[in-house]
């Protein structure tokens, strides 16, 4: 029965989609279409859950993993979001628990749980753009950059997508001196960045592989990010995917660091 | 060349043709693993992907060697560590509860024996939506200090820390029942049945400062303490109340117990042994100008609350501040204030034996602490120094390390454990000729 609605469901959505794109005249407000796009990539549903792998591979081509589930709660649609990150390989991160409290405009709160001490540290929220459990994403990648960090430009709007550049307002804060992106017109999913040094040297590229619709939301379900510096890139997919199963507040808690919420981790 | 150190080369070689052997099966391990891990049919590691409640096995395989940066004349061993180490982690779900073993097994040739440790041995789980039990074997930390610790009155193993073993063995296991009930409030109680002290150091591996002999010593004898073993008398319980208000952790602490050093003699047997110890604390910790910043405090409420008595410790107060900041990209520093506050310390003074006054503590006792890490290599590479220092003791400890991770299944890593001071009765002090150097060589399966 489950199946059966949820394919009513997204053959519903995709039907609305398509009338839309038919129809709709292309958004020109770039505020608008960063705010969505902000909304599309990281706010689909009231929460979700999903089941991610990272291979990593360096510049030499040594190869590592990473897999976790993820649990998350919006506070308040584009705004506030509570995380949950649990690790199930490689061996020596097993049992790691993150949890995040995601502010908009102020620094998060992060806590990690270290199963061997049976530790709960918390953690300085520091630099954003700094690496994501030894991967080619940055936490902010993960957990998304606020809108209101960068000046946004749209620069072109083609037959499929809108190309948004972005300025950092704190430049020095910032390894980039800016980034663009190509978001689809359909989905308003980000498709693609590519961050720039100042001479317009394109270093560091984030790209959508794979779009799946779950539970009538576009899901970007493989991503790839790759440091053209070194050649090395972190390719995650997403898997078993569900929005709006009801995640209640309590899950995000120390009770859930130390005996992480089976009943919510599990796939359906 | 006597014995002693013929048996330490051949340590050496033992676990020098270890870290071989674990390199060569890690580079043949490689390239199989890498494609066999990504296909479809590569996402069951989760425990929680299915109802399945089929044992999951994991655990590494380790060697360490740890020489000894100078000779102890009490001390025969070169090394403070030579070890081949097997850990074996099995996990399954039991209906709605998760049952965990952990054991460790290992060849010490330090003290020429094979040695096992049962570190974990419990069910945990559900007994009401607000309420989880955790029953058996088990590790239990709390508190808000970094290597220091005032309302954790749970066992630390010293001589694992001090020797160069991983940072997860600073913790000892606990036979335990431990509640937790979350509410507005969040309650943790813990009940042992059994007293369980810290593995503190006896002679055996590391020398120590003994005020009755007046200099470093070291086994034999080994120090061996009359037990607090008696099932329901020698009983201790640890509670914690705490929660979570925007952002700040606020938490109460109280244990009824024993210290957890041999920190009294019986006058009577001249016998080490535990002495009772109440503690009530209290801790705050929460975001601070982009940092964490942590305070703490607890109240040791000991055997000898008049302080006349000089064979058992006195009352103290426990106060610890901290604050932990990122600077730079990658970088982190902690820092940490501490005070242990004896009180009738002029009454301890005036009962101590001539003889004995210069090693008594002092009545105020500060310790800074400062942690430097610096993740490097996409944090395959974590470089970091800790460092306690002492003004009043005028003693130190250095634990810098360099932590490499070669794959997802090999790490190795190089430390050191540094001490050193003024007068050889001080905490730090007294262990200066146990300062080593150290190796470790880890495969994760």
């Amino acid at each position: 029965m489950n199946g059966i609605r949820r394919l009513t469901q997204t053959m519903i959505t995709a039907a609305a989609f398509a009338i839309t794109s038919a129809v709709a005249q292309p958004l020109t407000d770039v505020d608008a279409i960063i705010t969505q796009a902000n909304i599309a990539s990281y706010y689909a549903g009231d929460d979700g859950r999903s089941a991610a792998r990272m291979m990593i591979v360096d510049g030499s081509g040594n190869q590592q993993r990473r897999q976790f589930t993820l649990l998350r709660k919006d506070v308040t649609n584009g705004g506030d979001q509570r995380y949950l990150v649990v690790f199930s390989r490689p061996a020596d991160i097993r049992g790691t628990v993150f949890r995040v409290e995601k502010h908009v405009g102020a620094n998060d709160d992060r806590w990690l749980y270290l199963p061997a001490l049976d530790l709960v540290k918390r953690i300085a929220s520091g630099d954003k753009r700094t690496s994501f459990v030894g991967s080619h994403f940055y936490y902010e990648d993960i957990s998304g950059r606020g809108i209101e960090e960068d000046a946004h430009q749209l620069v072109e709007t083609t037959a499929t997508h809108y190309i948004v550049e972005s300025t950092p307002k704190r430049p020095d804060e910032v390894e980039f001196s800016r980034y663009r992106t190509q978001i689809d017109r359909n989905t308003l999913l980000p498709m693609q960045t590519e961050y720039e040094r100042e001479s317009g040297e394109i270093f560091r590229r984030m790209e959508v592989t794979a779009v799946e619709t779950i539970n009538g939301y576009p899901t970007g379900t493989e991503v790839k990010m790759t440091d053209l510096d070194t050649g090395g890139y972190t390719l995650t997919q997403f898997r078993f995917s569900e929005y709006d199963i009801g995640l209640p507040d309590s899950v995000f808690s120390e009770r859930s660091l130390r005996s992480p919420p089976r009943e919510w981790l599990r796939r359906n | 060349m006597d014995w002693i150190s013929a048996l330490g080369n051949t340590a050496v070689w033992r676990a020098m043709a270890l870290f071989v052997l674990i390199a060569l099966s890690t580079y043949a391990d490689a390239q199989s693993e890498t494609d066999e891990t990504w296909g479809d049919d590569a996402w069951g590691e989760d425990p929680w992907a299915t109802e399945d409640s089929a044992w999951q096995w994991y655990g590494f395989i380790e060697g360490a060697i740890a020489p000894r940066l100078q000779n102890d004349r009490n001390i025969g061993e070169e090394q403070t560590l030579s070890e081949t180490r097997l850990q074996i982690e099995g996990q399954r779900q039991l209906g709605g509860y998760s049952a965990t073993l952990k054991a460790d097994a290992w060849l010490d040739a330090v003290d020429d024996h094979s040695r096992a440790d049962l570190r974990e041995a419990n069910l945990a789980g559900r007994l009401t939506p607000q309420t989880d039990i955790q029953f058996g074997r088990q590790m239990i930390t709390w508190g808000t200090g970094d290597l220091v610790f005032l309302n954790d009155l749970f066992p630390k193993d010293y001589v694992a820390f001090f020797s160069g073993r991983g940072d997860e063995y600073l913790k000892a296991p606990i036979n335990a029942v431990k509640l937790s009930w979350f509410s507005n409030l969040n309650i943790d109680a813990v009940w042992m049945p059994q007293a369980t002290p810290n593995r503190f150091v006896t002679g055996e591996r590391l020398s120590y400062f003994s005020p009755q002999a007046g200099q470093r010593i070291a086994a034999p004898p080994v120090l061996d303490p009359s037990d607090r073993d008696t099932l329901g008398d020698d009983s201790e319980l640890a509670l914690r109340l705490y929660q979570t208000i925007n952002g700040i952790e606020l938490a109460g602490y109280a244990f009824r117990g024993f210290d957890k050093q041999p920190s009294a003699i019986d006058p009577e047997t001249n016998e080490a042994y535990f002495p009772r110890l109440s503690t009530l604390g209290a801790s705050v910790r929460g975001p601070l100008m982009g940092g964490i910043a942590n305070l703490e405090t607890a109240y040791y409420d000991a055997e000898d609350s008049s302080g006349t008595d000089p064979n058992r410790p006195n009352d103290q107060w426990r106060l610890l501040g901290g604050y932990e900041h990122e600077p730079l990209k990658n970088l982190t520093l902690g820092w940490q204030y501490s005070l242990e506050w004896t009180q009738d310390h002029s009454a301890l003074l005036r009962n101590l034996p001539d003889n004995q006054r210069q090693y008594a503590p002092e009545a105020y006792r500060h310790v800074f602490t400062n942690r430097v890490t610096w993740q490097v290599l996409r944090q395959d590479l974590t470089l970091s120094l800790f460092t306690f220092y002492s003004p009043t003791d005028a003693d130190y400890y250095l634990r810098p390390r360099a932590s490499y991770r070669l794959s997802d299944r090999l790490t190795a890593t190089a430390g050191g454990n540094i001490f050193g001071g003024d007068n050889e009765w001080t905490f730090y002090s007294q262990l200066e000729k146990n300062s080593n150097a150290y190796l470790r060589l880890r495969y994760s399966f």
